[in-house]
């Protein structure tokens, strides 16, 4: 669990606040969306929630960010990979070994696992993301969608129980993109593991997620699930964040009278409000 | 991208040696070339080194190093050329600059070193993954684990800064640089402005690399924490003494 209290940070030699009082507690199986326009603090929320800022990021941190109970200022950014594990959007730079065995040995072998437990978990990590076959594979023989894979198997077989992801399809193109989230959606419904995901892609974040957080200008200007801040279209539109077209359509339905369900997350479903519009015109 | 330095997955003889046994190979390679002055012996070494290369499937890629850097040895073999003076004249050219039998024996030898020492670490890195090594230079040689790091990721980071200068040129040659030049210096010249941009970039990778390792408990690991392990077998035995015999004879001057 993250609880974040009355967080804010400006970097060292920063002229104004990245973060300003963000409260934002994030339970247990949550499976969470941020999204905002760069520059909106999307990625510094992140450093704090896995101890990066104030330890790495220095600059002056206000407030308290705890994760299962641990004060990220109390603790080192390796004490809290034990429970936060991170992914961050440049591929190449994340990748610290030529095999991918070797990537996913990295993190096991630093934290002391028990070397007859380790090939269990390498196994477990590579099956649950879906990359057996690729054990043996050189990292740069793989695409930009098989090395951020095996960039979430290494933070997988280290078991932590939440993972704060930046932007990891962010150099991935659609396909490979909705493999990465299908991954973590499987991650979270069979494993319990909670996902932190800051995204550009809106309609897929929609369709997996089941909270969104708006950041706009260093503030969290909206929390709570997907359907719940769709519905706060103009809030979202001065944030600077593209709504899903899906959203917008049943908005503008909504508007003349014509729908008054939930909002579409997904095509699928916004084919069925437009046929049930349809066949109420029909009759 | 499998470019200079990097690992080419395989399992050759030479893949299955011990990290230990590739890198005194490498290492021997590299001395025999400065302890002897024999150009005959220097290039064996040489052919040696191609011969390695395609046992472990990585001839064309040695062919394509060696090639690449011919055009620089053939400009220091030029440069060496006029800076020796002494020696039996073979010809003088204008402005007083002679050119000695001496001279073109050093220059010549100077050259087939610097392309010799080149292969022994490119055929090492082809044929081990970077983490065998580091592993290697913790378990084995008890290298601070920082340091070994640091040496191994370098010649990881190589090929990937190879990559990003070739890139930045595309970018460049997209908006009119002509870096497809015949003129050498002229493209130097082009070259020294990009330096800049691949500076910031590497630092920003290097930077994200570093905090990845430290997410990973980087500062967590001891001499112990190495999961692999590797075992010392009759092909290494053979190689460490034909390594030796190579040293020794270099050496010791039967070959003058």
């Amino acid at each position: 669990m993250i609880r974040i209290t009355g967080l804010s940070f400006q970097y060292g030699g920063g002229e104004k606040n990245a973060l300003s009082d963000i409260d934002l507690e994030i339970n247990n199986g949550d499976f969470l969306g941020i999204i905002g326009s760069s520059g909106a603090g999307k990625s510094t929320l992140t450093y704090a929630m896995n101890g990066l800022a104030p330890h790495h990021f220095r600059g002056d941190f206000r407030g308290e960010v705890t994760v299962n109970g641990l004060d990220t200022r109390q603790n080192q950014p390796e004490e809290l990979a034990r429970h936060v594990g991170s992914v961050f959007q440049d591929i190449d730079s994340q990748m610290l070994a030529s095999v991918v065995e070797d990537e996913i040995l990295f993190g096991l072998e630093n934290f002391g696992i028990p070397h007859d437990e380790i090939e269990r978990r390498m196994n477990d990590a590579l099956e649950s993301t879906g990359i057996s076959e690729l054990r043996s594979r050189t990292v740069a023989s793989l695409s930009g969608g098989q090395k951020q894979k095996a960039a979430i198997a290494a933070i997988v077989a280290l078991r932590p129980s939440i993972m704060v992801l930046d932007e990891p399809t962010g150099e991935l193109d659609p396909q490979s993109s909705r493999m990465v989230f299908e991954i973590l959606k499987k991650l979270n419904e069979e494993h319990g593991v909670t996902i932190v995901l800051v995204e550009q892609k809106i309609m897929l974040l929609c369709e997996f997620a089941r909270r969104l957080a708006v950041m706009d200008g260093g503030k969290l200007i909206l929390c709570g699930p997907v359907k719940d801040v769709l519905d706060s279209a103009d809030r979202l539109e001065d944030a600077g964040v593209n709504i899903p077209r899906v959203a917008t359509l049943a908005r503008r339905l909504r508007e003349r009278e014509l729908y008054h369900g939930d909002i579409p997350l997904d095509i699928g479903r916004a084919k069925i409000m437009v046929e049930g519009i349809l066949s109420d015109a029909a009759l | 991208m499998n470019g200079f330095l990097s690992y080419v997955n395989g399992s050759s003889p030479l893949h299955k040696l011990h990290p230990l046994t590739k890198m005194v190979m490498s290492f021997a390679l590299c001395a025999s070339c400065f302890l002897s002055g024999n150009h005959v012996l220097i290039l064996c070494v040489i052919g040696l080194n191609l011969c390695l290369f395609a046992s472990a499937g990585g001839i064309a890629r040695a062919v394509s190093t060696l090639l690449s850097f011919v055009k620089f040895s053939a400009v220091l073999f030029v440069l060496q050329l006029f800076f020796i003076k002494d020696g039996t004249p073979i010809f003088t050219l204008p402005l007083g600059i002679t050119l000695t039998y001496e001279g073109v024996m050093f220059s010549l030898l100077f050259v087939l070193r610097f392309l010799a020492s080149t292969m022994p670490l490119a055929l090492m890195l082809s044929v081990t993954p970077v983490g065998d090594i580091s592993n290697v230079l913790v378990r084995n040689l008890r290298v601070p684990y920082r340091y070994a790091f640091v040496i191994t990721t370098a010649a990881r980071f190589i090929p990937l800064f190879s990559e990003e200068m070739s890139g930045i040129m595309e970018a460049q040659t997209a908006r009119g640089v002509e870096f497809d030049t015949r003129n050498f210096i002229k493209k130097i010249r082009l070259l020294i402005p990009l330096c800049v941009p691949l500076l910031i970039s590497s630092v920003r990778r290097i930077e994200n690399s570093a905090i990845s390792a430290e997410l990973r408990g980087f500062n967590l690991r001891t001499r112990l924490s190495g999961y692999k392990r590797y075992s010392f077998g009759a092909n290494d035995a053979t190689i460490l003494i034909a390594c030796a015999a190579l040293v020794a004879v270099s050496a010791s001057g039967i070959w003058p």
